[in-house]
């Protein structure tokens, strides 16, 4: 580990291009079309699919092509028209044996296609290559054209299945980051939204891109994004998921310290508040950051409704959120240890569920939460198909069957019922809802309602204390912004919000100070360790 | 930097250790199972004939309670009983408390107590010296009502049964606060009996309950403590009288005797004011102030309402009627009891306290002898529905 961390820092001046290594390695293009054919063969040994095609025209075939590209991956149709039958058309009527002019002419004149460009060395021809272009090599120069021919990958767009809303669109990102794009671009129709494209993974090369809004998000966190980005040296970024890990400031905390969407109307909604997402090739999952706890209760739903009905939902949210995390650890102090403060018939109720279950409350309510986690899981990785045998199973399991064999207390059932009701409905808090209502129950168990607070305090400590790209996390609770409460547990209807976060918004206060200290302290430590 | 790692931990377990320091603060955080303990409902206080303390606790059996209540396997063979009721014999409360565990499984779980039963026997002993385990132990129920039973042992009225709850001491509550709302029983928390016998210019009073038949009780009239130990009784309508003087009457049906009949008047509002009238630094009068509001709630006769006069006079009727009541009763603790239940020395501790210092102990004669001024202000708001009653003669 540490071994590998020293590695990093060590490479963390290479990383900066990664397409400069490749110079290094492949050398220039070399003259002849022969010489190039060998070397590709070389290069791409036993990829069967990766076809070089030779064109021969000319007077007897004196002009020499090479068009290399890996099947599938380019628009074969588009390849055709563009590329092949112009150069063919081209030679059959005239005949020109000067080599040079042939070159100019097919970059300025013969290829027909809006994305052509020149290299000049091997390595970027073949990053051309395994990015899905195909490539034009001339006999007699040492250069060579890219020309973008790639196909449309991947699925359509949909529905995302993770965000759904009763409202607003039902546009969901893609896999293709260029369709991402687009589907950003046409919901902001304005020259400052800016895309900063950058290569990640030294064995993916995957496309990441940098989206803000300039003049709305705050520089400063821009650069941070930037220079956190810079700073990753991994093999592959197949998801954001995995860049998230890179990025986030505090690397061993429970909550979420950057977002995800799935969805165009809320990425869109989110850049315009000033905030700065990470769009990467492969995945339809889009980071944005900085990310706060009141994000996690946040719908697009609550700006689309009646804002009364949206206040509503939010405390909602909130209060399922906290009945999640603390209720089965309340049952647990309130049966174990604080009889007292239970209203005497429903104390009757409790006593006469609890009689006969051979297990503690405790053990009891561990048992019920690891069987229903045990359900949930297998409901996420099991085929779809099997899908009704799950749920019979499920409803035997958590159901009138484990309180009539006396293993389970019926108020049991509704309460592990409840908090996986309430658990889902805020998603992004899932991860760290799931672990703490352990803790919360573990306490429970050991000290009662006392247990409780003292797991609350650490927790509401260890909140207050995050931040996400120098924003506090619980903004704008602590600190208070009064100006931010509008769009928090209390939303005021669409034209009463006038002014954008004033919290990501600010430039050189102490906030943003702090995380940078705390940043360079970070990557200071890696190096040391 | 590794000096600031340290510094950063020693800062978290100072934290850690503060956060620690509340656990000694607490109490009771032993972990007990809501099944592990037995639910006491009742508890009854007693003396034997040898003086001996008597304690009689009713156990509530939950999984029975539920069957009965959702009306499974009624009429099925061996039904176990919704309650039990067990006493034992002690030389202190605590100590039959304790006492109880070698009949009972589970230790005895008092903070659902219902009711506090005392004895007979033991109010003419004396009720101050068992109180203090209740007031003493943190698990009891401040709010939990204390009767007086009168003729009957508590023992004989927590093992009553009845359909009307399966809970005789959830029944014998609600009986409590229903009469309450009649205003005929003082309604003594363990609360209030504790701050009376604290105290000093007021004697406690304990709401009465006895046997109506085998299967049901009557919770009606107040016990009068004179020094912790029974003075004497008074009946429904003195207790009535008493409630309206000190202000704690919520609502009572006052019959009053009108003109070709009889009219049932629904107290809805009714205050009440105690004071004791000084001369030369000498008390001369007990001053009892009640105001009340009434509605016309029935009208066995065949009068009329229609016309301001009438309701005047039925003002001054219920007046008179009220005042009645009060005298009765206040002429019984002053005369029979000597009990000052009223408070009125708690007004001369508060307001003429030179004088209470050197009155404090014979204040229970003086008051005896002190005559009284009742002032009673009536007032009839509505009268139902209807104004005249049905059969109003022309």
């Amino acid at each position: 580990m540490a071994e590998k961390t020293r590695k990093r820092g060590k490479e963390e001046n290479q990383n900066s291009n990664n397409r400069s290594t490749h110079t290094d390695l492949y050398g220039p293009i070399p003259k002849t079309t022969e010489a190039v054919k060998e070397k590709l063969g070389e290069i791409f040994s036993q990829c069967s699919d990766f076809i070089q095609r030779e064109i021969l025209c000319g007077k007897n075939g004196k002009t020499r092509m090479l068009l290399a590209y890996f099947n599938g991956f380019v628009d074969k149709m588009i390849l055709n028209q563009d590329v092949i039958s112009p150069i063919l058309d081209f030679f059959s009527n005239n005949e020109t044996d000067e080599v040079s002019p042939v070159y100019m002419r097919l970059k300025d004149c013969i290829v027909v296609n809006s994305e052509i460009k020149e290299v000049d060395d091997m390595g970027q021809a073949v990053d051309g290559i395994i990015s899905g272009e195909a490539l034009l090599f001339i006999d007699g120069e040492e250069k060579a054209l890219v020309i973008g021919v790639k196909a449309p990958q991947g699925r359509h767009v949909d529905e995302p299945d993770t965000e759904t809303s009763i409202r607003g669109s039902r546009e969901g990102f893609v896999e293709n980051l260029l369709i991402n794009i687009i589907l950003i671009r046409k919901r902001i129709k304005n020259p400052n939204l800016k895309m900063e494209m950058m290569t990640l993974g030294k064995q993916t090369k995957t496309d990441i891109c940098i989206c803000y809004i300039k003049g709305i998000a705050n520089e400063e966190i821009v650069d941070e994004v930037r220079r956190r980005l810079k700073k990753i040296n991994t093999d592959a970024i197949l998801d954001t998921g995995i860049i998230e890990q890179y990025i986030t400031d505090n690397r061993l905390s429970l909550f979420p310290l950057v977002g995800n969407s799935e969805k165009c109307d809320k990425l869109a909604g989110k850049l315009l508040e000033g905030r700065v997402a990470i769009i990467c090739d492969g995945t339809p999952y889009i980071l944005t950051v900085p990310y706060l706890f009141i994000e996690s209760i946040q719908t697009t739903d609550d700006y689309y409704d009646n804002a009364f009905f949206a206040t509503f939902m939010r405390i909602i949210r909130l209060l399922a959120l906290m009945i999640s995390n603390l209720l089965p650890g309340m049952y647990v102090a309130l049966v174990c240890f604080h009889h007292t403060v239970i209203p005497f018939k429903l104390m009757i109720t409790l006593a006469a569920s609890r009689q006969g279950i051979p297990f503690s409350p405790f053990v009891e309510a561990i048992l019920m939460i690891i069987a229903f986690e045990f359900l949930r899981e297998a409901g996420v990785r099991m085929p779809r198909p099997i899908g009704q045998a799950l749920s019979i199973v499920g409803a035997i399991v958590l159901g009138e069957a484990s309180v009539s064999a006396g293993v389970s207390s019926n108020l049991m059932v509704i309460i592990v019922a409840i908090t996986a009701t309430c658990s889902f409905m805020v998603p992004p808090l899932i991860r760290a809802t799931m672990l703490l209502r352990f803790v919360f129950l573990a306490a429970a168990n050991f000290m009662g309602f006392f247990g409780i607070a003292l797991v609350a305090v650490v927790v509401l400590t260890h909140l207050c204390s995050l931040r996400s790209f120098g924003i506090p996390y619980m903004a704008p609770f602590s600190p208070l912004t009064s100006s931010d409460l509008k769009d928090s547990l209390i939303v005021v209807p669409i034209w009463a919000m006038v002014t954008r976060p004033r919290m990501l918004r600010q430039e050189n206060t102490g906030g943003f100070k702090n995380s940078k200290r705390m940043e360079v302290k970070t990557s200071r430590d890696s190096r040391k360790s | 930097m590794i000096l600031g790692k340290v510094k950063k931990g020693i800062f978290a377990v100072q934290i850690l250790l503060l956060l620690m320091f509340p656990l000694l603060l607490t109490g009771c955080w032993n972990n007990r199972d809501l099944v592990d303990i037995n639910i006491a409902t009742g508890i009854g206080l007693d003396r034997t004939e040898e003086g001996k303390l008597l304690l009689t606790i009713q156990i509530v059996e939950p999984a029975a309670i539920q069957s009965t209540a959702s009306g499974k396997g009624k009429g099925g063979g061996a039904q176990p009983e919704p309650v039990f009721t067990q006493c034992f014999e002690g030389e202190t409360v605590f100590e039959a408390v304790r006492g109880m565990l070698s009949i009972v499984d589970k230790k005895v779980f008092f903070s659902a107590a219902q009711v506090l039963i005392l004895g007979e026997r033991l109010l003419q002993d004396g009720i101050e010296e068992v109180l203090d385990f209740f007031q003493r132990d943190h698990e009891m129920d401040y709010q939990m009502r204390i009767l007086a039973a009168k003729d009957v042992t508590p023992r004989e009225i927590l093992e009553i049964k009845n359909d009307i709850d399966p809970i005789p001491a959830v029944y014998i509550k609600e009986t409590v606060d229903n009469t309450v709302a009649r205003g005929t029983v003082k309604k003594t928390m363990l609360i209030d009996l504790i701050k009376d016998i604290e105290d000093r210019g007021k004697q406690p009073a304990i709401g009465q309950i006895s046997k109506e038949g085998e299967e049901k009780v009557r919770t009606e009239g107040t016990a009068v403590i004179k020094d912790g130990k029974l003075a004497g009784w008074l009946d429904p309508y003195e207790t009535r009288g008493y409630l309206f003087a000190i202000g704690e009457l919520r609502s009572a049906i006052v019959s009053v005797p009108a003109d070709k009949g009889k009219v049932a008047m629904e107290i809805m509002k009714a205050k009440g004011k105690t004071k004791v009238e000084f001369e030369n630094n000498q008390p001369s009068m007990l001053s009892i102030k009640v105001s009340v509001e009434a509605n016309v709630g029935g009208y066995e006769g065949t009068g009329r309402l229609d016309s301001p006069d009438n309701l005047y006079m039925l003002e001054e009727k219920l007046k008179e009627e009220i005042k009645k009541e009060i005298i009765m009763a206040l002429e019984k603790t002053q005369k029979e009891y000597s009990s000052d239940i009223f408070g009125f020395g708690t007004y001369v501790r508060k307001f003429h306290p030179q004088y209470w210092k050197n009155a404090e102990k014979e204040w229970d004669s003086i008051f005896s002898n002190l005559p009284a001024q009742i002032q009673v202000d009536a007032k009839i708001e509505r009268t139902g529905i209807i104004i005249n009653p049905v059969a109003s003669g022309d």
